[in-house]
């Protein structure tokens, strides 16, 4: 019996790393179910043995908004009778929370061995960040539950920039997929990454306009020059926006902040995508 | 030379990665340490084919690369250089591999058997099979984090071995549960083996490797010494650790005079 002449799989060094990517993409499609069934397990997994068990995925960000809102409204002097704020702070965290979720658990997925997976087994690890954005997405859906009532409660109403949300939901997470691939390269060499993202992110999050609108910057000069630097301004900007319309007339508009945030994220996920599967059986050796 | 009835091909296969080795910072202060990065070769120049319907031994001492090159077959590790090409789909039998201690043992059959590369409706169809061959009981419904170790590798054994692969690929993967259960697994995976068009299995037993194996592959650090008929190369392979034995006792001998 003889086998066709041309191999079914062929395996060769390349000289960026990168292997060849019809091959690379069509394996990590043959993976897609176990994607799915990884991002249930995660969900599920989060809190096992917990008492409230799913509650807590509409919980967290609900306190983690509220604390927020009590800390500006005491701190910042801004007052705890401002429900307007209460909404926007919650609605913007609950977004910050799902960009958060996708970088830390995404990079956590392939270290730490993936259950077995980066080491013991020819699945793209790239499937398991993948599977982690999806576990975000689904867990941030969840939580629009929670948000809705207090969106309702701070009088936000309803705006057209809210059919934009399901794609305001892929384009974030494309941007915390690309960062995620990122840092779990970096995180082979580095081992501290793992241990700086957290607080790299909670930075992050003052740093953009998340708990403080973007209009605070107008006529800024220098400093609203230097905070649109930050893919995260427009990504707040864009998640605003969404929620509770436009915060004044002035200002960025919808379109344009969407666009800016939509290239930095297909940018960053390109980037994140390369570097990741040039370098992924480097996952294999050092878990 | 290879024919066109190869299911594996290795041509010039040659795989190095970076290490991170801890070591002390000078001679004189052994507590104080640092970590450095170090090139290790793990396999140089290996070439060799296995035809189809073929079950290839790999032998060898700790780190000469076996299990190296049953990654890079398996597609965990990439070549540096050289080329690996495969007439059919690998599968290195790794028990409990993306299972998740959280959920029940159902449902570990459903996520380890689609990490295996199994269909969801292959994993339906297998599912009762699966479960009667872990044979662990009304466990299967609990949690896995409260199962032993032995009913954790049954499950994760049966979940393996549940797999029709055309190239199979065994590294150590034998040792699994209680006596009795060892026995099953055995058969469980001979009978993989016939199943399966072609074979790589790693063993430090070589009585197993001879008994699944027609051909062997000698390697060493990273070499490959001889390949040819399975009781010719465990037979070079025994007489080559005798002698190495030998020398040391010698060298241990004259260092004990002195």
């Amino acid at each position: 019996m003889t086998t066709p002449d041309s191999p079914t799989i062929t395996r060769r060094a390349t000289r960026t790393g990168v292997p060849p990517l019809a091959q690379y993409l069509s394996e990590a499609w043959r993976y897609r179910t176990f994607a799915i069934y990884w991002s249930r397990a995660e969900i599920k997994s989060r809190n096992f043995e917990t008492a409230l068990g799913r509650l807590w995925h509409f919980l967290n960000p609900l306190l983690f908004g509220i604390i927020y809102f009590i800390f500006i409204g005491i701190i910042a002097g801004g007052g705890l009778d401002n429900t307007s704020r209460l909404g926007f702070i919650v609605g913007n965290l609950y977004a910050w929370t799902y960009f958060g979720t996708i970088i830390t658990t995404g990079m956590g997925s392939v270290h730490g061995g993936g259950g077995g997976v980066t080491g013991q087994s020819a699945i793209p690890r790239i499937v398991l960040p993948f599977a982690s954005t999806l576990t975000a997405a689904n867990l941030f859906l969840r939580s629009l539950i929670a948000y809705i009532p207090i969106h309702i409660l701070a009088g936000r109403g309803l705006h057209w920039e809210q059919l934009i949300l399901p794609v305001l939901v892929v384009i974030t997470g494309m941007f915390g997929l690309g960062l995620a691939l990122l840092f779990a390269v970096l995180n082979v060499y580095f081992r501290d990454v793992s241990r700086l993202i957290p607080h790299f992110l909670r930075l992050w999050l003052y740093l953009s306009p998340a708990l403080w609108g973007y209009t605070r910057l107008f006529d800024r000069g220098i400093v609203e020059t230097l905070a649109q630097l930050n893919p995260m301004y427009w990504g707040m900007v864009t998640w605003t926006h969404t929620f509770g319309g436009p915060l004044s007339s002035e200002g960025p508009s919808f379109g344009f902040a969407l666009l800016i945030f939509t290239a930095c994220a297909v940018t960053t996920l390109l980037i994140g995508f390369f570097t990741f599967v040039s370098r992924e059986d480097e996952f294999a050796v050092h878990n | 030379m290879p024919s066109t009835t190869d299911a594996i091909r290795i041509t010039d296969l040659c795989v190095s990665y970076t290490a991170v080795v801890e070591e002390p910072r000078d001679p004189d202060h052994s507590k104080r340490r640092r970590t450095r990065k170090r090139d290790i070769q793990a396999l140089e120049n290996v070439t060799f084919n296995v035809p189809k319907g073929e079950a290839m031994g790999l032998i060898g001492g700790n780190g000469a690369g076996k299990s190296t090159l049953l990654k890079t077959i398996a597609g965990i590790l990439k070549p540096s250089d050289g080329q690996v090409d495969l007439w059919g789909r690998p599968h290195l039998l790794a028990p409990g591999m993306g299972f998740n201690k959280t959920l029940s043992g159902r449902e570990n059959v459903i996520l380890g058997g689609l990490a295996a590369g199994m269909s969801i409706d292959e994993v339906r169809e297998k599912q009762d099979s699966i479960i009667e061959f872990a044979d662990i009981g009304g466990f299967i419904d609990l949690p896995v984090i409260t199962y032993s170790s032995g009913m954790f590798s049954r499950l994760a054994f049966a979940v393996a071995t549940h797999v029709n692969p055309e190239i199979l690929l065994i590294d150590e993967a034998l040792s699994a549960g209680d006596a009795g259960f060892r026995d099953k697994a055995v058969a469980k995976v001979k009978e993989m083996g016939h199943q399966a068009q072609t074979i790589v299995v790693v063993s430090h037993s070589s009585a197993m490797v001879s008994e699944m194996a027609t051909r062997a592959l000698w390697l060493h650090q990273g070499i490959v010494k001889m390949v040819g008929e399975v009781q010719v190369v465990a037979d070079a392979y025994a007489d080559f650790q005798a002698n190495a034995r030998e020398t040391a006792q010698h060298d241990r001998s004259i260092a004990d005079r002195r």
